[in-house]
C-alpha cells in the first residue's frame, strides 16, 4: 500500500468523523517521520491524568494488606480458577456476538438495499441508553412471567446474549461510520480483478474496518470484565461477581482486592491482544475529493427476512425492557406501589444529569492532552500513557469505590461523600471512552493545517485552540456523550460514593429492590425517566453518525 | 516564537469551546445551588438542629421509614446512607476514627460482631438492651437486636408436599435431593455457615457446603430463589422468610401465588432466627442522640411499630404484632444460641470460598 498524501478537505473529514471509527491516518505517520519530541506542556498534564487514572489500580497493589502471598492464596482457592475460566468464556462470547451483530448490522445498513436504513440506525443505537442491570432484570422478569419453566436465559448463553444486546452498539456505531467513509475504489478494483462480491468485501473492505471494530470490541471486553449486576442476575459467576460478593456479603476487601489484581492483569492482557489484532492503522482514503457512495447489495426477495431479523434484535434489546417497565407503570397507576413522589423524581433526575454532565465535561478536558499526545506524538511514552487510562474501565465499580473511599479518607477528607468525588470516580472509569473517540477526530484534523498555523507564527496553544479543537469538535462531542451516557446509568460506584441523602435515578431504582429483584411497579417512574434521559444522548449519537 | 503575545488570542479561541461544555454541565445544575453550597447548608443546619447519620445495611425502604419515624417522634434529623451490610461495615472500618456514621443498623448479626470485635462500637446500656428480646441479646451487649429473620424453605406445592420436605438442611447433601432445591450465598447463608462451624465443626461444615454446591442450584440472590421456586423451576429453596411476604405484598394478584413458606420449626440450622443489629459508633460525637435512636428502635410505639408495619421481619418486642401474616415468634421453635458467637464471619467466609460457592 502506498503512502498517500493527506488531501481530503479536512474540515468535512472532521465533521463527519462521528465515532471512533477511524485510524489515526496518514498525518500521524508523516509526523512520526519527523520525530519531534512532545512538548512538556502536553506531556505533563497527560501524565498527571494517566497517573490519576491508574490510582485505583495502584491502590490494589499498594494498599496495606496486599502481598504476593495473599494473591497466591486467592489463586489457590478452589473457586478462583473456575471464575477465571467463566470470565474468559463470557468475554470471548460477548466479543464474538457483539462483533457479529455490530459489524453485520452496520453492513446491512450501509451496504444493502435494506429499507428504512435511518430508522434502523437509530433503533440499533438506542440500546446504549438501557442500563445493563435494568435490561437483565427486565429479561428475568419477562422470562419468569411468560416462560416460567424456562432456564434458557440463565448461565453462560443467556449472559452472552443479554449483555451483547446492550453492548453491540459500541461496535455497530464506529463500524457504520467507517463503512460510510470508505472509498469504494479499492473494493471495485478488487472486483474488476475477478474477485466475487463476498470475497472482495472480506479481503479488501473488512480489513479496513479492523481499527473501528477493534475499538468497539475493546470497550466491550473491558466492560464485560467489570460487569456485575447483569451477570449475577443471570446466574453466572465471574471474577467480578466473586469480587463484589467478597465485599458486600463476606466483607473481605483484602481478598476482593487480590482478585481485582487478577482482573486488572486480565485487562492488561486484553489491551495487549487488542494491540496485536488492531494492527497498523491504514489510510482510509487514497483519492482526491469525496468518495462515491459504495455499491449496495440488493436483498431482493430476502428483504422481509432481514427486516424481521432487525425487528427481532430491536425487540429483544429495547422492547423487553420497555414492555416490563411500562407494565410496571400500568400496575403503578392501577394503585400498586406508592404514588409518584415528584420532588424525589425531580431531584434524582437533576442529580443524574448534573453528575453525568460534570463527568462528561471533566473527562473531555482530561482526555484532550492524552489524545493529542497519542495522535500527534506517537511513541513509547505516549502509547504507555494512552493505554494506562483503559485499565480502570475493567475494574468493577465496587473496587473503584473502595479505592476512592480509601484515598479520600486518607488524603482528601473534605471530598469524602461529596458529588465531586463521585464525578472523579466517573471520570476515571469512563475516560477511555472520551480518549478513544477523540483520537479519531484529532487524527483526521489535518496536521497540515496545524503546520500552516505554526508557520504563520501561531504558538502551539493557539494552534490547538483555533485549529485542532474546532476541527475535532464533533468527535470530542461524541466522546462526551458516551461518557455522560455511561455515568448517568452507573449504579455500583454511585451507591457507595453518593453524598449522603442524595440520589441518582439509578440508585433510586435500586431502593425498590427490597424484594431483591426490581419492583418494576414502584421503580417505573425512575426507570422510565432513566430510559428517556438515556435515549437523548443515544439519539444524538445516531444523528452524528447519520450526518455523514 | 513569542508565546506571551499569543496567550490571549489563545484563550479567546478556546473560550467558546469551554463555554459550550460548561454550559452543558451548568445547565444541569439546579439554579443557584452547587454541591459545595448544598454541603455548606447542610453543615449549617446540623449546627442548628440535632442530626445523626445512619448507615443502614437494611433494604432502603425500611431504613427510610425508620429514619422518618425517628425524626417525627424526636425532632432529631436523620441523614440516611443505605447499602449492604458488608460494604458499609468495610466503609466504617476504612473511615476509622473519622467515621461519618453515628449509628449503624444491619440485616445480619455477623458484621455487628465484627465491628464490636474491632472495638468500633460503644456498648449498649443495660436499660436499652432490657427492652429487646433477651434470647437475641449478644453476650457483651455491644449491639442491640431490634428485629429477627427466620431461615425457611420456600416450596412449590405443585412439585412437592410440605410433608416431604427434609427435616434438616444437613440432609440436603444426600443424593436423593440432587437438583431439587435452590439456595443463594447471602449474608444469612454465611450466618448459617458460621453457626454450623460452631455446632458441627469446620470440617463437617466444609463437607456440607460442598454437598450443597453439588446438589443445589445457586440462584445467587434470595429474591431469585423465591421467584424460581414460584415459577416451578425447583421444588424448594433455602431462604429467609420475609422475601416471600414482600412478594405477596407487591403482587397484583396475591391469590395466584403458588409457593408457600415452610418454617422448619425445630432445632435445626435451617430454622435459625437471625437478629438484625443496631450499634452506636464509638467514634461518634453524638452518643446521646445515637443511643436515643437505639432506645426508640426497640420501643413498642417507636421503631417496633415501624418494623411491624413496613417490613415482614419479626419485631423483637413481644407486645408488637406484625401487620403481615407471620406466625407469632413465640409459637416457633428455633435453635437457642448467642448471636455474638456468629462473629466468626471470617472463618465462614473462608469456607464459602473453599467450597466454591462464592
Amino acid at each position: 500500500m502506498t503512502e498517500a498524501p493527506t488531501t481530503g478537505p479536512a474540515s468535512s473529514d472532521a465533521t463527519s468523523s462521528a465515532l471512533l471509527g477511524h485510524p489515526p491516518g496518514t498525518g500521524a505517520r508523516r509526523w512520526r517521520a519527523r520525530r519531534r519530541s512532545a512538548p512538556k506542556l502536553l506531556v505533563i498534564p497527560a501524565a498527571l491524568v494517566a497517573l490519576a487514572a491508574l490510582a485505583p489500580a495502584a491502590y490494589l497493589l499498594l494498599r496495606q494488606g496486599f502481598n504476593l502471598e495473599l494473591l497466591l492464596r486467592e489463586l489457590n482457592t478452589p473457586s478462583t480458577w473456575p471464575l477465571i475460566g467463566n470470565t474468559v468464556a463470557l468475554l470471548v462470547g460477548v466479543c464474538l456476538l457483539t462483533g457479529l451483530l455490530g459489524v453485520g448490522l452496520a453492513v446491512l445498513i450501509a451496504r444493502t438495499s435494506l429499507p428504512l436504513a435511518r430508522l434502523w440506525t437509530v433503533l440499533f443505537t438506542l440500546p446504549l441508553g438501557v442500563p445493563t442491570f435494568v435490561g437483565s432484570y427486565a429479561w428475568v422478569a419477562f422470562s419468569y412471567q411468560y416462560f416460567p419453566g424456562s432456564r434458557l436465559i440463565f448461565g453462560l448463553g443467556g449472559a452472552v446474549v443479554i449483555m451483547s444486546l446492550t453492548l453491540f452498539p459500541y461496535v455497530f456505531l464506529p463500524t457504520l461510520t467507517a463503512l460510510r467513509r470508505l472509498d469504494p475504489a479499492q473494493e471495485e478494483a478488487s472486483r474488476s480483478l475477478g474477485q466475487g462480491p463476498a470475497a472482495a468485501f472480506l479481503r479488501v473492505t473488512l480489513p479496513q474496518l479492523r481499527y473501528a471494530i477493534a475499538t468497539g470490541l475493546l470497550i466491550n471486553a473491558l466492560h464485560v470484565l467489570a460487569e456485575f449486576g447483569a451477570v449475577e442476575m443471570l446466574n453466572y459467576q465471574t471474577l467480578t461477581t466473586g469480587i463484589v460478593q467478597r465485599v458486600t456479603i463476606l466483607g473481605e476487601p483484602e481478598s476482593a482486592r487480590a482478585l481485582a489484581v487478577v482482573l486488572a492483569l486480565g485487562a492488561v492482557a486484553v489491551l495487549f491482544i487488542d494491540r496485536l489484532v488492531r494492527g497498523r492503522p491504514r489510510p482510509v482514503r487514497t483519492g482526491q475529493g469525496s468518495p462515491r457512495p459504495p455499491m449496495r447489495w440488493r436483498l431482493g426477495w430476502t428483504t422481509p427476512l432481514w427486516l424481521a431479523l432487525s425487528a427481532a434484535i430491536t425487540a429483544a434489546a429495547l422492547a423487553v425492557p420497555l414492555w416490563i417497565t411500562a407494565s410496571g407503570l400500568i400496575s403503578n397507576l392501577g394503585g400498586q406501589g406508592t404514588a409518584v413522589d415528584w420532588p424525589m423524581l425531580r431531584s434524582a433526575t437533576l442529580n443524574t444529569v448534573q453528575w453525568a454532565g460534570w463527568a462528561a465535561l471533566v473527562a473531555t478536558l482530561c482526555a484532550l492532552p492524552i489524545t493529542l499526545l497519542a495522535v500527534r506524538f506517537p511513541g513509547r511514552l505516549s502509547s504507555l500513557i494512552e493505554r494506562s487510562v483503559w485499565v480502570a474501565h475493567a475494574l468493577p465499580g465496587v473496587i473503584m469505590a473502595l479505592a476512592l473511599v480509601y484515598i479520600s479518607v486518607q488524603w482528601l477528607f473534605p471530598l469524602y461523600q461529596t458529588a465531586a468525588l463521585l464525578v472523579i470516580g466517573y471520570v476515571v472509569m469512563y475516560l477511555p471512552l472520551a480518549v478513544g473517540t477523540q483520537q479519531v477526530g484529532v487524527a483526521q484534523a489535518s496536521i497540515q493545517l496545524d503546520e500552516m498555523s505554526r508557520a504563520l507564527g501561531k504558538g502551539p496553544l493557539s494552534t490547538f485552540g483555533r485549529i485542532t479543537v474546532p476541527l475535532s469538535l464533533p468527535a470530542i462531542g461524541v466522546g462526551a456523550l458516551l461518557v455522560g451516557l455511561d455515568a448517568g446509568k452507573e449504579l455500583t460506584t454511585t451507591l457507595l460514593l453518593h453524598p449522603t441523602g442524595e440520589h441518582s435515578l439509578a440508585t433510586r431504582l435500586w431502593t425498590t429492590t427490597e424484594g431483591e429483584v426490581l419492583d418494576f411497579a414502584a421503580a417505573a417512574p425512575y426507570g422510565l425517566t432513566l430510559l428517556i434521559i438515556g435515549a437523548i444522548p443515544a439519539l444524538l449519537l445516531a444523528r452524528a453518525t447519520l450526518k455523514n | 516564537m513569542n508565546r506571551q503575545r499569543n496567550l490571549s488570542p489563545t484563550l479567546r479561541s478556546i473560550a467558546p469551546i469551554f463555554a459550550i461544555l460548561l454550559a452543558f454541565a451548568l445547565a444541569a445544575c439546579s439554579p443557584g445551588d452547587t454541591d459545595q453550597t448544598a454541603a455548606d447548608q447542610s453543615v449549617d443546619k446540623a449546627a442548628e438542629t440535632t442530626e445523626i447519620t445512619l448507615y443502614s445495611g437494611q433494604h432502603e425502604s425500611l431504613a427510610k421509614a425508620l429514619a422518618d419515624g425517628f425524626e417525627r417522634d424526636t425532632g432529631i434529623q436523620v441523614r440516611l446512607r443505605a447499602g449492604k451490610d458488608g460494604a458499609l461495615a468495610n466503609q466504617i472500618i476504612e473511615e476509622g476514627q473519622r467515621s461519618r456514621a453515628d449509628v449503624f443498623i444491619t440485616e445480619e448479626p455477623g458484621p455487628m460482631g465484627d465491628l464490636a470485635r474491632r472495638g468500633l462500637l460503644t456498648p449498649v446500656p443495660e436499660d436499652i438492651l432490657a427492652k429487646s428480646a433477651q434470647r437475641f441479646v449478644p453476650a457483651g451487649g455491644s449491639w442491640l437486636p431490634w428485629a429477627a429473620r427466620s431461615r425457611v424453605f420456600y416450596f412449590n406445592p405443585e412439585l412437592i408436599d410440605e410433608a416431604d420436605l427434609p427435616e434438616s438442611i444437613l440432609d440436603l447433601t444426600r443424593p436423593e435431593w440432587k437438583g431439587r432445591f435452590a439456595y443463594a450465598p447471602s449474608g444469612a447463608f454465611r450466618s448459617t455457615t458460621a453457626y454450623l462451624i460452631n455446632t458441627i465443626g469446620a470440617d463437617a461444615t466444609l463437607d456440607w457446603l460442598k454437598g450443597i454446591r453439588e446438589n443445589g442450584i445457586n440462584e445467587q440472590k434470595n429474591g431469585k430463589v423465591r421467584d424460581s421456586v414460584e415459577a416451578g423451576q425447583h421444588e424448594f429453596g433455602l431462604s429467609n422468610h420475609y422475601y416471600w411476604y414482600i412478594m405477596t405484598r407487591n403482587s397484583d394478584h396475591p391469590e395466584d401465588i403458588v409457593s408457600r413458606v415452610h418454617f422448619l420449626n425445630n432445632e435445626d440450622a435451617g430454622a435459625l432466627m437471625l437478629a438484625s443489629g443496631a450499634g452506636v459508633l464509638a467514634s461518634s460525637s453524638k452518643q446521646t442522640e445515637a443511643m436515643q435512636f437505639l432506645d426508640w428502635l426497640v420501643a413498642a410505639e417507636g421503631g417496633q411499630k415501624v418494623v411491624a408495619e413496613s417490613s415482614p421481619q419479626f419485631p423483637v418486642n413481644s407486645n408488637v404484632d406484625s401487620v403481615y401474616d407471620l406466625p407469632a415468634i413465640n409459637t416457633l421453635t428455633f435453635p437457642e444460641f448467642d448471636q455474638a458467637e456468629l462473629d466468626n464471619v471470617d472463618e465462614a467466609s473462608d469456607l464459602l470460598k473453599q467450597a466454591g460457592i462464592i
